[in-house]
């Protein structure tokens, strides 16, 4: 009988140890790969490279925030002119664009960013060890992977210090939980140096050509680059060298502006994209569409303000046919006033849901042009400025309403015609709000006016004043710091205006 | 024992293992029992040492165990530097030395019975009267290039919407002061306004703007007061009857040019006219100005009229016979002056009365001082539903038992879905309009204008359990009758509509939603009138009603629409 038990007790402790000793005890994940086995080939490095491109177009799986471009839409505009609450807007969103900002508003978190910006990290810190592994991977092609990522990082850097003004700055990949997360803001002329400086080094290790157009408009080529440069610049004030970046990309033979024609023109740039007017765009697709279609048109969350068709692209009473391509269903449906930049499959039709694929256009050969005239303007060249404007209006039509004739001598009357220009040329494409803050901001708050012209046009009434006393605190035209950011990183300090 | 040793290992075994599993059994769990530890208001003073003074003044006034309770609660805490500061200014060395009336008012003044996040804020008064009774004005200023929110305009906000588990908390760092001069005091004692004050006094308002108010929470009995002072009257010329340029700048010569019935003391002499068109009825701080396109004032008949022209507060200017006439601008940064029975403004211009031509009113019903004092859902965008009491309303009346209700669907709903289509997305709620309950109800309307209106009454359609509606403006019946059950047309031509007394009102439409032409009417005095509204049956449901607008004839009747759910006027 003892024995008996003793048998059955034997085999069942023999059952259950050889059971357990399956792979599940195994801590490898199933749904990824671990760091030993990865960074060996060149692949490797490209695939975490492809990585960081596609971070910016959707959040990865299990992830809540919103993607990229669509932060990039809403810290761009919400707080310029141009845009009206649409009937699905949320109340955080609409907070930001009458100029009543919290620091619990969720659309202050910069988690998004700071994801990509640690995929990009993790290439560049990683995958010079490749080299070691892999003796196919020469040094050419593993400078262009890390232009890449050098270059998408300092966009992202950019991006957030034209946002909240100070912020963290983090140059090493986040690998592990012992990692210190307690780090305090650089000041934004310190993030901007940073950026500059990968610029700089991401252009010596740039690709010029990938040999096609998908990868030459949707991944970082020496244009690109160069292209963020100008800007960096001029918001450093730094005229010369953005003049001379913006060379480099007209100088090149390989850009130019598409000429303006009834429905192909806006189908080529905008609806389906990595045209000859393009620099670098994030590319959705059928199969990874944008968050567009949903937040302008099925649920619109925003509108063009109301008078944004009349003052912007100007309205020819006399002719109804002449008009701007740039204003009537291009960026704006009139009457509705629906944003249709990113929507639409030509000047008269709509894309279907499942074919709304269109771009976010992160630069194009315009912005440097224009970006070109600024800086001209800026080094006394006021000629230069105007004779590209007058280019890209007659190629654009635009109409005679919105001409201006500033004295070429008069830095601010050439300003504002630029800038008027850029609202016209980059309507919707998140541009504005850093456009006016980037002229405002130059020589000590010089054109503060700018500023508050813009906040008085969409304020309710029975808050103007407070917006406009607001407004004259530089500070405040920074988004705060997300409270849960401060809740965990001890040592960020609150942008003084939003104490 | 024995007996035990004697048993298997096994078993002895499992039998320590047993005994050990009941004594470790047997040690208390510690069950978490509550399931929030925010601090109440009181609470949170006891932990931060920062406002050790003002929790005192709660602890001596015994109002520290009040802000402890359950409730919406918003308070305004002054640092200890600001306490101290205020004990200097009083001349005390403690808090004690200071008479408990004081204090309590001071403590009463920094607390509202509602929540009111800054995002609440506006130009002019929190909604919600601190429970002292006056309103807290906020507003933002820069100093040396920072900018901050403040309160009265003297505290600034130092940290703001510390969430607390009865309430928020602002921190300030001056403490409030209650308005203890009266709007004639406050006048006075600006020697800038030293010939204001002597046609005042000569024209016997002096006393009546010197009246303390018997209730502080009642917001009737407050008075605006739109003073000029010496430097405009200076620059006020007059070429007098003999033919020579007079200054406006002695009293001898304001009733050379206006009393013109050499007894000031008269209410029909132009002089006492000339101030009482400068004294608005209520309290009327600079953004309610800047959103009432009329005022009404304490002269009979006659308003003055408001627009904001850029960020620039215009009275008065109106394009007349084709000239434009030049306006009074309203001093931003010196007005807003809160006295205890009113507030104080500054024009820059001596503004008269003027001819006023018909304008159109949109008066959205639900759009009562009553309701806009419930912040936490007055056109907030997740809305809400709140009903009160009949004897709440100043403007509105009812002859029954029955209760109205402010309903705010949230903004963004889809227009078709319930009152959603609605101007501001909200409604005033008649529960079940018949006799007993509610069968007649008054609405006051806002000012207007003397002249020849049509009347069109728009509502929430709803199929079943209502029924007709008589409408009477200022008692006397109007030709025709809504019917609360008869949906909105979206076929027909809009003009061919309008010509029937219909229009589609809001833009986007939806047919759940109408509005019917009631009447024309001939408005024969500038002034507030009632629009009533009549049950023809026993309705087993709610009426929803939009909006009254009373259009002049002479205007397009159909544009400027209304936004669907939204708060703007659509234009063609």
């Amino acid at each position: 009988m003892q024995t008996k038990i003793k048998t059955i007790l034997a085999i069942f402790i023999l059952f259950v140890s050889a059971s357990s000793c399956d792979n599940y005890l195994d801590l490898r994940p199933q749904d990824g790969i671990v760091r030993d086995e990865f960074w060996k080939t060149k692949e490797d490095i490209q695939g975490a490279v492809i990585g960081i491109y596609s971070s910016m177009l959707n959040s990865p799986p299990g992830v809540s925030d919103l993607t990229m471009s669509q932060y990039l839409f809403m810290y761009g505009e919400l707080r310029a002119d141009m845009i009206a609450a649409g009937a699905n807007v949320t109340e955080d969103e609409r907070d930001i664009m009458n100029s009543n900002i919290i620091a619990s508003n969720e659309l202050t978190s910069w988690a998004a960013f700071y994801r990509t910006i640690n995929y990009c990290n993790t290439v560049i810190d990683l995958a010079p060890a490749v080299k070691n592994e892999d003796p196919t991977l020469t040094q050419v092609q593993l400078n262009n992977f890390l232009s890449e990522a050098l270059a998408i990082r300092a966009y992202l850097y950019f991006t957030l210090a034209r946002t909240f003004k100070d912020v963290p700055l983090k140059l090493t990949p986040t690998l592990t939980d012992k990692e210190n997360f307690q780090i305090p803001v650089s000041p934004q002329s310190a993030i901007f140096d940073q950026v500059i400086k990968d610029l700089k080094l991401a252009d010596e290790y740039a690709v010029t050509d990938y040999g096609n157009d998908a990868s030459n408009k949707g991944r970082i080529t020496t244009y690109a680059i160069n292209a963020m440069l100008a800007d960096v610049y001029l918001w450093t004030g730094k005229y010369q060298e953005a003049l001379d970046a913006t060379t480099k990309v007209t100088g090149s033979g390989k850009f130019s502006l598409i000429p303006a024609s009834n429905n192909t023109w806006y189908n080529t740039v905008y609806a389906k994209g990595n045209s000859t007017e393009s620099i670098f765009e994030l590319q959705f697709t059928t199969s990874n569409l944008g968050p567009f279609y949903s937040i302008f048109y099925q649920r619109p969350q925003f509108l063009a303000s109301a008078n944004a068709l009349e003052d912007v692209f100007g309205i020819d009473f006399t002719n109804a046919l002449n008009k701007d391509i740039r204003g009537e269903n291009t960026s704006i449906t009139p009457g509705s006033n629906q944003i249709y930049k990113f929507i639409g499959l030509n000047n008269d039709e709509r894309k279907v849901l499942q074919d709304s694929d269109t771009h976010w256009f992160v630069y194009r050969y315009a912005d440097v042009l224009l970006m070109r005239a600024e800086a001209l303007n800026e080094l006394e060249q006021g000629d230069g400025a105007i004779a590209i404007i007058k280019d890209i209006r007659l190629k654009r039509r635009a109409i005679q309403s919105t001409s201006e004739d500033p004295s070429p001598s008069s830095k601010n009357d050439v300003i504002d015609y630029i800038l008027a220009e850029r609202a016209r040329e980059f309507a919707f494409e998140g541009k504005r709000w850093f456009d006016i803050l980037r002229v405002a901001r130059r020589n000590n708050y010089e054109r503060l006016d700018i500023l508050t012209t813009a906040a008085i046009a969409s304020a309710p009434a029975d808050k103007q004043q407070s917006i406009i006393a607001k407004l004259k605190d530089p500070n405040s035209h920074y988004l705060p710091i997300n409270t849960y950011e401060l809740y965990t990183n001890k040592a960020l300090v609150q942008n003084p205006f939003y104490k | 024992m024995k007996r035990l040793l004697r048993l298997p290992s096994l078993l002895r075994l499992t039998l320590v293992f047993l005994i050990a599993l009941v004594f470790q059994n047997c040690t208390e769990q510690k069950i978490k029992e509550t399931t929030d530890e925010t601090l109440n208001v009181t609470a949170y003073l006891r932990e931060n040492k920062d406002y050790s003074m003002f929790l005192e003044i709660l602890d001596i006034t015994n109002y520290a165990s009040f802000m402890n309770t359950y409730g919406t609660y918003t308070l305004f805490l002054p640092t200890n530097e600001a306490v101290k500061q205020y004990l200097t200014d009083v001349g005390a060395s403690s808090l004690s030395e200071v008479p408990l009336k004081d204090l309590q008012n001071i403590a009463k003044l920094h607390i509202l019975d509602q929540k009111v996040n800054t995002t609440a804020f506006t130009d002019g008064k929190i909604a919600t009267p601190s429970l002292y009774g006056q309103f807290l004005i906020t507003g933002a200023v820069n100093k040396n290039g920072v900018s901050s929110v403040t309160v009265n305009k003297s505290a600034s906000i130092v940290t703001s919407n510390v969430e607390v588990g009865n309430g928020v908390i602002h921190v300030i760092d001056k403490v409030l002061r209650v308005a203890d001069k009266t709007v004639a005091q406050t006048i006075e004692a600006n020697p800038k306004l030293s010939l204001f004050t002597e046609v005042l006094k000569a024209t016997g308002w002096y006393d009546k703007l010197n009246k303390p108010l018997s209730n502080s929470s009642d917001i009737l009995s407050y008075l605006t007061v739109l003073a000029q002072t010496n430097d405009v009257f200076e620059n006020t010329t007059w070429k007098n009857p003999s033919g020579v340029t007079i200054k406006l700048n002695t009293l001898a010569n304001l009733k050379l040019r206006y009393s013109h019935l050499n007894n000031p003391l008269d209410p029909k002499d132009s002089l006492n006219l000339f101030v009482s068109y400068r004294v608005l009825p209520r309290l009327q701080y600079l953004a309610d100005i800047a959103v009432s396109p009329a005022l009404e004032t304490k002269a009979p008949l006659e308003v003055i009229t408001s627009r904001l022209e850029g960020d620039v507060i215009l009275l008065n200017q109106e394009v007349f016979n084709g000239v434009l006439e030049k306006g009074a601008a309203i001093v931003k940064d010196l007005s807003d002056v809160t006295c205890s029975n009113g507030v104080l403004h500054y024009v820059d211009y001596n503004f008269s009365m003027k001819k006023r031509n018909p304008a159109p009113v949109y008066f959205d019903l639900c759009d009562q001082p009553e309701f806009r004092k419930l912040t936490s859902i007055f056109r907030t965008a997740i809305g809400g539903f709140k009903t009160l009491a009949k004897s709440e309303f100043s403007d509105i009346t009812w002859d029954g038992t029955g209760s109205i209700s402010y309903n705010k669907a949230a903004t963004g709903t889809a227009i078709t879905t319930g009152i959603a289509a609605c101007w501001h997305t909200d409604v005033v709620e008649i529960n079940n309009m018949r006799d007993g309950l509610i069968q007649n109800i008054a609405f006051k309307t806002p000012v207007i204008i003397k002249g020849k209106y049509k009347i069109w009454v728009s509502w929430r359609q709803q199929g079943t359990k209502l029924g007709f509606l008589k409408v009477f403006f200022d008692g006397v019946e109007l030709p025709r009758q809504i019917n609360l059950m008869e949906s909105g047309n979206t076929t027909l031509d809009e003009r061919v509509l309008e010509s029937q007394g219909y229009k589609r009102y809001i833009s986007p439409f939806t047919n759940r939603v109408n509005c019917r032409l009631v009447g024309t009417v001939d408005v024969t005095t500038t002034a507030r009138h009632t629009i009533t509204f009549q049950s023809q049956s026993s309705f087993s449901a709610a009426t929803w009603l939009d909006i009254a607008e009373f259009r002049p004839i002479e205007m397009d009747q159909l544009w400027p629409k209304f936004a669907a759910g939204k708060d703007n006027l659509v234009t063609q």
